[in-house]
């Protein structure tokens, strides 16, 4: 589903001593099927713009396109359209409440009144995909999983609902090394087999780098920067003004570049780990001669 | 859609009335209350408003602002300003229909009661809009002192009415983001039958106690860990402390007694 938003602003507690202006004069377009990485610092309103792309806030000014569907700040979402962007908030697993986890994952489906016997296979094929086993889990309750086990139930209740766009608002924080690779590398798999559209919420520059093919920098409420990932990382200077790093790669790729002969320096396209590990191997393999 | 809900409503500024101890602010109060209930006539209600604006004023927050505060309230104004001009006789007629009249006495009853219904709220609000939550509750703690010479266990009512309104704003924002995160599952918290909508309450009401829980034991801990054993013996990092705004309070609730003792008829 294409996702467009154009000169959307967010005001909170507009008329109020408390005014605060979220989001200011956003524009960008996601074409269906991208893998979009926001990032920015705590505070630039990444938390405050993935909401907007289920309804969830209206925007106080502009338009956002999702699909044939049109929100403005007097046009709502309607109910049905819902299940179509998964929005796994912060924390999720904070959401979860039914005695087991089969019920609880089965909430969302349920809500849109799907016969029974097909939320059933939804969320035996949901729990699947974030790694868990069905039979071992089903019955279990909620509350007595692991952090990370939460988390993946949590998700997996987004996931049941099919949508075809998922958003996803940082959602390894607080997660150990190991957790985060496998709940991230679960999504990239349902991304790239249900051909989703999806935004990934993160304040980490590697996972960004590692899975986006398109990037939104926020910053202050504002798109500071927005491309293809290279594009963005060419930008050291100004990534670091707002106070974000470039990814290992790409840092390394640079020193490394201030090394070589002009001719022979990387491309900047190469960032991706087993990408830049595959390029280097070729090239130190000195090919064998006579 | 939960900030629109005015509980600690404080916003924080350095007015005047912000610096004041929360002590002289909670007496005067009291004070301004029973004055409120002793003026009976035009000259002391006009007293009281005109001292209500200025202490509006010097709050350096808009009068819109203030006035808000009485909209929790206004449908009772409204109803006692219709009771008074239907029910209260005496004095001049205004306008009669047949045995219906309006008359002198109830004109003024419904102005000097709905007005002292408002001032009540817009006093009152100008303190918890100028007091952060915390102030207001040690300022109670201070005030309440003496009872605690009787058994009154003062410092732990006054810690856990503290407690409670840090934590107001927590849970609202808490609970917001729960209504969100179940509404973008689907959940409909606006249609269908009572029971249906009961029901809809339990996603939300079951992370919300999880939650609470879970927060009340790190608190529990953090407290115990870094040692708090009660009230006795502890000391504070804040001192109230008593300066010239509060010796100015002072002495305008003496003038307005007198005023208002002076002209009331
Ligand atoms: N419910 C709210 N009410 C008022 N202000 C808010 C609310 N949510 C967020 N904000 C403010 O909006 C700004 C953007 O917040 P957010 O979107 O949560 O940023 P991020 O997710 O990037 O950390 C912040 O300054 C925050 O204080
Ligand atoms: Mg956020």
């Amino acid at each position: 589903m294409q996702i467009t938003f154009d000169q959307v602003s967010h005001i909170y507690g507009k008329g109020t001593p408390f005014e605060r202006v979220a989001l200011h004069d956003i524009s960008f377009t996601i074409p269906s099927g991208s893998f979009v990485g926001i990032i920015g610092q705590t505070g630039s309103g990444k938390s405050t713009l993935i909401q907007h792309l289920n309804g969830l806030l209206l925007p106080s000014a502009g338009t956002i396109t999702l699909g044939d569907t049109v929100i403005t700040s007097k046009q709502r979402l309607p109910h049905e359209q819902r299940r179509n962007i998964g929005l796994v908030f912060q924390y999720p697993e904070h959401q979860l409440f039914e005695e087991t986890v089969a019920k609880d994952v089965a909430f969302g489906p349920s809500n849109f009144d799907l016969p029974e016997a097909m939320v059933e296979a939804r969320v035996k094929e949901a729990l699947e995909i974030v790694g868990l086993d069905y039979e071992k889990v089903k019955d279990r309750s909620p509350f007595h999983l692991s952090g990370g086990q939460m988390r993946r139930v949590a998700l997996a209740g987004v996931l049941a609902m099919q949508p075809k766009v998922l958003v996803l608002d940082e959602p390894t924080a607080g997660l150990d090394p190991m957790g985060r690779q496998s709940i991230l590398e679960a999504i990239y798999r349902i991304h790239q087999e249900q051909k989703l559209t999806t935004l990934l919420v993160t304040h980490s520059m590697e996972e960004a780098a590692r899975y986006a093919d398109y990037m939104l920098v926020l910053a202050q409420g504002t798109i500071a920067l927005q491309g293809k990932p290279d594009e963005i990382f060419m930008q050291a200077e100004r990534l670091r003004e707002l106070a974000l790093d470039v990814p290992e790669t790409v840092a390394f790729v640079s020193r490394l570049n201030q090394l070589l002969p002009d001719k022979e320096s990387l491309p900047n396209s190469v960032y991706r780990e087993e990408e830049l590990i595959a390029h280097l191997l070729e090239r130190l393999s000195v090919p064998k001669e006579g | 859609m939960l900030q629109n809900i005015a509980i600690g409503q404080y916003v924080p500024g350095h007015s005047f009335l912000h610096r004041a101890d929360p002590r002289s602010k909670l007496l005067f109060i009291i004070l301004f209350a029973t004055l409120v209930f002793l003026a009976n006539n035009t000259v002391t209600y006009a007293v009281l408003v005109a001292f209500t604006l200025y202490a509006g004023l010097l709050s350096r927050l808009s009068l819109g602002y203030i006035l808000k505060s009485l909209k929790p309230v206004w449908i009772l104004i409204v109803f006692t300003i219709i009771l008074h001009i239907f029910l209260t006789k005496g004095g001049a007629v205004y306008f009669q229909w047949g045995w219906f009249t309006v008359e002198e006495r109830g004109i003024q009853q419904a102005i000097f009661i709905s007005l002292r219904l408002g001032l009540l709220v817009v006093i009152s609000s100008l303190l918890t809009l100028t007091t952060s939550p915390i102030d207001l509750t040690e300022g109670l703690e201070r005030l309440l002192g003496p009872f605690g010479r009787i058994g009154v266990p003062v410092h732990e009512i006054a810690l856990m009415m503290s407690i409670a309104i840090r934590f107001i704003p927590t849970l609202m924002e808490e609970t917001d983001k729960i209504i969100k995160a179940q509404t973008a599952r689907g959940a409909n918290f606006t249609s269908g039958s009572l029971v249906k909508r009961a029901q809809s309450l339990i996603p939300i009401a079951i992370p919300l106690f999880v939650s609470a829980f879970r927060r009340a034991e790190d608190l529990a801990l953090a407290m115990e860990a870094r040692g708090y054993r009660g009230g006795v013996g502890r000391t504070r990092l804040h001192k109230l402390a008593f300066s010239w705004r509060d010796a100015g309070i002072a002495a305008a609730g003496v003038l307005l007694a007198i005023t208002i003792g002076w002209w009331r008829a």
